[in-house]
């Protein structure tokens, strides 16, 4: 079985205990520090998580980075640190397939999450050590939270509570801004309440455990709940819940540090952003949805949690790499078995490469056509590359070697304009409207004309004998 | 105090620091930029915004008809 924790102190105990946490005591500026040790640390190989103890004129700590490396991803899974990333991959996989574990509601009582309320007087800045994330921020935005939201035609329909990360820009002491954009599910939720001039109930929470805050930057199904997927994540153990204060249908997790309660403002659009976003360039101004926070429970000394995005890689490129990977893998290959691995990891996916051993001419291509038109695909993938069942998606060297050898541009790139986009890809024009562009790089198959077949090159025997040889004279020199 | 991003004069404090008097944040009541006194806003040209400019901004998502 493996480890499992159930909240964020205790992975930020694991992460500590295997090197990959460092603590910052001395008092930092909340500006630029914070950010810039995010960037900092995601850049660094084996980057570890950044935990801030001293914030100028704050009372809390804020850790940062808690995602963002191959190492504490595979520590999140319970996982040795060292495993390499398509191993973490085919775990996700495997682990995926035990959905839906239900989660345990637990009472109120044991839910830490509630040790302490704050009705009156709101002020985020209180409870949150907020900071200016990158210079041209709009304001002090909160990148990392878990926003809960019920359908209003189906409140008691757990399947269609929705758990979803969300930019949110502090406006006031207890009011934000949150960016719902129409293809997210929230966005759906919104537009049912808004018919009816409704607020729509939402609570945030903040400081999660790392396979909750994995699980709501998961493309899922709109019917999908994302704690059932925990619990499969979780390799079967369920993860615990509790009714929001106020809001009783919306379930939030019992170990958050903090939980936001409040409403979504109906009708109403306030200036928002600019934000840098994780396509690298920032989004300018718009018009967005605003949240009244009406509740604040929160535990003891609480520990805030946020992201750097910036430049790739950054902690959200790790965050949304494989949690982008396998949902596309695991819907792709319902209708196409032969699909082996799905790399999904290039700008949440609007750079995805496929690995396939397609069975006759045009097989690959359609597969291709069939990852455009998935729920996350189809407004994000935008560059698809196709390479043979051999090839390592994961494996940027051999991709190229794919692109460079298998590929005739004529007759194996084809292009499909006028279709959707991701509004924040800064290429696409207008915004949302996109071309996509599919690359076959696999080798021809039947009834499509192979004129050139080609003994691919093997390795020599012996390769492996003399890879252990010449590992153990390294080691054997270094020790001298 | 003038907002570093619409020049509005329409700004106050937002809050004060939680812990000694070290800090401000102020908040702009047209365009809702907010900035720490601690920092120096440098707002990009291609960033500042009128109040012309804000009714022409896009909105997220679309409002929908009433039922």
């Amino acid at each position: 079985m493996a480890k499992v924790y159930k909240d964020l102190r205790e992975f930020l105990t694991t992460l500590e205990e295997q090197g990959q946490l460092v603590r910052i005591k001395d008092e930092v500026n909340p500006e630029p520090d914070i950010g810039a040790a995010g960037r900092a640390a995601s850049s660094m190989p084996n980057g570890p998580a950044v935990l801030f103890e001293n914030i100028k004129g704050y009372k809390g700590s804020v850790v940062t980075n808690v995602h963002g490396s191959w190492q504490n991803h595979a520590l999140m899974m319970g996982m040795d640190k060292d495993t390499p990333t398509k191993e973490q991959f085919e775990e996700l996989n495997a682990r995926w397939d035990k959905y839906p574990v239900p989660p345990n509601v637990v009472s109120r009582e044991e839910a830490p999450c509630k040790e302490n309320v704050i009705t009156e007087d709101i002020n985020l800045f209180e409870v949150l050590p907020l900071y200016r994330i990158n210079e041209q921020d709009g304001g002090f935005f909160i990148s990392k939270a878990s926003v809960i939201s019920g359908d209003p035609e189906a409140l008691d329909d757990f399947g269609r509570q929705n758990v979803g990360t969300y930019r949110i820009q502090v406006k006031d002491k207890d009011r934000i801004g949150i960016q719902a954009l129409p293809m997210h599910d929230i966005a759906v939720q919104l537009a049912k309440a808004e018919r009816k001039n409704e607020p729509l109930p939402v609570a945030i929470a903040l400081g999660n455990s790392p396979l909750v805050t994995f699980m709501a930057s998961t493309p899922v199904g709109y019917s999908q709940n994302e704690y059932e997927f925990v619990g499969a994540l979780q390799d079967g153990v369920a993860t615990d819940i509790v009714p929001a204060d106020t809001a009783p249908h919306l379930l939030v997790p019992a170990g958050a540090e903090v939980v936001l309660e409040g409403y979504i403002i109906p009708r109403v659009r306030v200036c928002e952003g600019p934000f840098g976003e994780f396509p690298g360039s920032y989004s300018g101004s718009r018009l967005q949805c605003e949240i009244q926070i009406t509740r604040i429970t929160h535990r003891t000394d609480p520990i805030f949690e946020n992201l750097y995005l910036g430049m790739p890689w950054t902690e959200i490129d790790y965050l949304m790499a494989l949690n982008t990977s396998v949902p596309l893998y695991k819907q792709l290959k319902e209708g196409f078995p032969e699909v082996k691995a799905v790399n999904a990891m290039y700008t949440h996916g609007i750079g995805t490469i496929v690995s396939i051993k397609p069975r006759y001419g045009g097989h690959a291509k359609g597969a291709a056509m069939r990852l455009l038109s998935t729920p996350h695909g189809m407004p994000y993938a935008k560059i698809v590359i196709m390479v043979d069942d051999f090839v390592d998606p994961f494996n940027l060297e051999q991709v190229m070697w794919a692109l460079t050898t298998r590929v005739l541009p004529h007759k194996d790139v084809t292009m499909i304009e006028n279709a959707a986009g991701m509004p924040l890809d800064p290429s696409s024009y207008p915004a949302g409207m996109t071309t996509k562009l599919i690359i076959d790089a696999t080798t021809p198959v039947a009834p499509e004309p192979n004129p050139r077949p080609v003994e691919l090159l093997k390795d020599p025997v012996g390769t492996a004998k003399y890879t252990e040889i010449i590992k153990g004279l390294i080691q054997a020199a270094e020790e001298e | 105090m003038k907002c570093p991003r619409c020049d509005s004069e329409q700004t106050r404090t937002m809050v004060k620091s939680p812990v000694g008097d070290v800090w401000e944040v102020y908040v702009c009541e047209v365009c809702w930029y907010s900035w720490r006194s601690t920092e120096t806003p440098v707002v990009l040209e291609k960033f500042k915004l009128t109040p012309e400019k804000i009714t022409e901004l896009g909105v997220i998502p679309p409002i929908p008809p009433l039922d």
